[in-house]
């Protein structure tokens, strides 16, 4: 069964467009854990709160503020901030080719992969073969869940990898993390290169694994096998409510059942 | 453990412990029960097709412990059709189809009684092909309760412009399945309708029923699951038998039938055990037909 894609589009530069699904490329292995009531084990909600008022706030009493001074606030509708949002787009436009040495690693936020869409193989290999050989990565802007982004999109391993970039004004300088320049003794440099030299190995990520999710994972099996579990009660629905049309409609159609 | 061989169209599939009494309060060996999948085969073959099947296996008959399985068994013959299908965790699992008699055959020697099935086909796991009401009754309520229910869900539904078609659950309950067959129906949309309307039930009998999973909220009360509407989810399929007492039937039943039967007062009355589900379906052929193939949408969406 094919993956599923979270966005299917074409991928397009000058008269190429080549029809695409992007997919995810890693999937964190976390352990996660629910917020449990000890005393009856029932799942724990967030609900927003009113410490002035000391009482619970229902969704439509919410609204958005920017904080532009202490205490003082720009009020934003979702209208508003709607209006300011990126046309929904199904293209990856790229905008530029670069030398893929030159992508600072910094910028790298998210890795996905591009697979090819039907009718789309041949172009796509196309472009994975030439982008390899010329070591070329695409600079492209990108639509997604209402945001733009700004992508690379590499040749690896015969099939093409997004990666979505931290935008410039994100990167913090870096100047005063570097002490100022002193002079290097040739003896200190050499010294150190020896000893960098001899702990170079190759690049095998495989080797390492979370030591403490491992650990963790081993627990819960202990546990579990131990019948250590606890119930949460059955959970509460909430009236049946619907969109108000159906609701119209069907008590509607009750009155009808009920009259006859 | 004694072993036979059964020639069939795929070759010769060696079955156990034929003699095994499986029902032991009421004497239904494994003999029985492959002898009664046999002959309904031709009435479940067509809702089990393509289906990602869930087995529950009663190894050492009804009285015992049970257990599901998901995952296709590894030691099955070559000819078993299976389908990965995504599951909520983003895991895959590698089902079996039972597209075959050969395949029901084999399910059954595996002692899994109970056939449960997704509301969606294996190759399209979103699209629900029918919307579900399960309706469970917490005691002292019971299947004529249910009757009542399902006879108002009925009319309210046909207002609404949907045929819906019943069957018993083989165990205390009534399931009411309305046929979608429609490729752009979602779970989030049979969600939402059954929700809204397992709400309005609620809301105008009050007395009878309950769109609560709450323990304490179903005493007395019918329950409308509408949860089952989900990707998730199994039901068990029609024609299947339970693992009860006695080799119950999750039957289909005509309306007009349930009228009759409501009326009787009769819980009893309403269970289908093996012998009768054969002998109904040949007479009747599969009153269950129209939920594969009728085309309706779910209007005010």
């Amino acid at each position: 069964m094919a993956v599923q894609g979270i966005w299917s589009g074409t991928i397009s530069f000058s008269l190429v467009a080549i029809p695409v699904r992007l997919v995810k490329a890693i999937e964190p292995r976390g352990v996660s854990f629910h917020l449990l009531h000890s005393k009856d084990y029932s799942r724990l909600s967030r609900k927003m709160f009113c410490p002035e008022e000391n009482t619970m706030v229902p969704p439509d009493e919410i609204v958005r503020g920017y904080e532009i001074l202490p205490d003082k606030y720009i009020l934003m509708t979702d209208e508003e901030l709607e209006s300011v949002s990126p046309e929904r787009s199904r293209t990856i436009e790229i905008v530029e080719f670069i030398d893929t040495k030159d992508v600072d690693p910094i910028y790298y936020d998210h890795p996905y992969y591009l697979v090819p869409s039907k009718g789309g193989e041949k172009a796509y290999q196309l472009l994975v073969e030439v982008m390899r050989r010329t070591n070329k990565a695409g600079l492209a802007k990108f639509v997604m869940a209402e945001r733009e982004y700004l992508v690379a999109v590499f040749s690896r391993d015969g099939a093409l990898a997004l990666t979505t970039l931290h935008y410039s004004d994100e990167i913090l300088p870096d100047e005063d993390m570097s002490p100022k320049k002193g002079k290097i003794g040739a003896e200190e440099e050499s010294r150190m290169k020896k000893s960098i030299e001899q702990m170079i190995e190759d690049f095998n990520p495989g080797k390492y694994a979370d030591e403490r999710r491992k650990k963790l994972v081993d627990l819960l099996a202990t546990k579990a096998k131990e019948k250590a579990l606890v119930e949460a009660p059955a959970v509460e629905e909430e009236e049946g409510e619907g969109p108000a049309d159906l609701v119209a409609a069907l008590e509607e159609s009750m009155r009808k059942v009920k009259a006859r | 453990m004694s072993r036979t061989f059964v020639d069939m169209a795929r070759g010769r599939l060696p079955l156990s412990n034929l003699e095994k009494d499986l029902y032991p309060s009421y004497g239904f060996t494994k003999a029985n029960i492959l002898e009664y999948y046999r002959g309904i085969a031709p009435f479940i073959l067509p809702h089990l097709k393509d289906r990602a099947l869930t087995l529950k296996r009663y190894p050492e008959g009804v009285e015992q412990d049970f257990f599901f399985e998901k995952r296709c068994p590894m030691h099955r013959p070559a000819w078993v059709k299976t389908a990965e299908v995504p599951q909520d965790d983003g895991d895959k699992i590698r089902f079996c189809l039972v597209n075959d008699l050969e395949t029901l055959i084999w399910v059954e020697n595996l002692a899994s009684l109970e056939l449960h099935v997704p509301l969606a086909r294996a190759g399209s796991p979103w699209t629900p092909d029918s919307m579900v009401f399960d309706l469970d009754p917490g005691d002292p309520a019971n299947i004529l309760d249910c009757a009542r229910v399902a006879l108002i869900l009925r009319d309210l539904l046909s207002r609404m412009g949907l045929a819906s078609y019943i069957k018993t659950s083989g165990q205390k309950g009534l399931h009411v399945f309305v046929p979608l067959n429609r490729k752009d129906t979602t779970f989030e949309d049979t969600k939402t309708f059954s929700k809204a309307v397992a709400g309005i039930m609620q809301k105008h009998y009050p007395a009878l029923v309950t769109a609560k999973m709450a323990k304490q909220e179903r005493i007395g009360k019918v329950f409308i699951n509408w949860s089952q509407n989900d990707a998730s989810k199994t039901m068990i399929c029609v024609y299947s038998l339970r693992a009860r007492e006695k080799p119950f039937v999750s039957f289909p039943v005509e309306w007009k039938e349930l009228e009759d039967l409501a009326g009787l007062g009769d819980p009893e009355r309403l269970q289908v055990v093996h012998s009768e589900a054969v002998r109904r379906t040949e007479e009747k052929g599969d009153l269950f037909r129209d939920v594969l193939v009728k085309e309706q949408k779910l209007p005010h969406l």
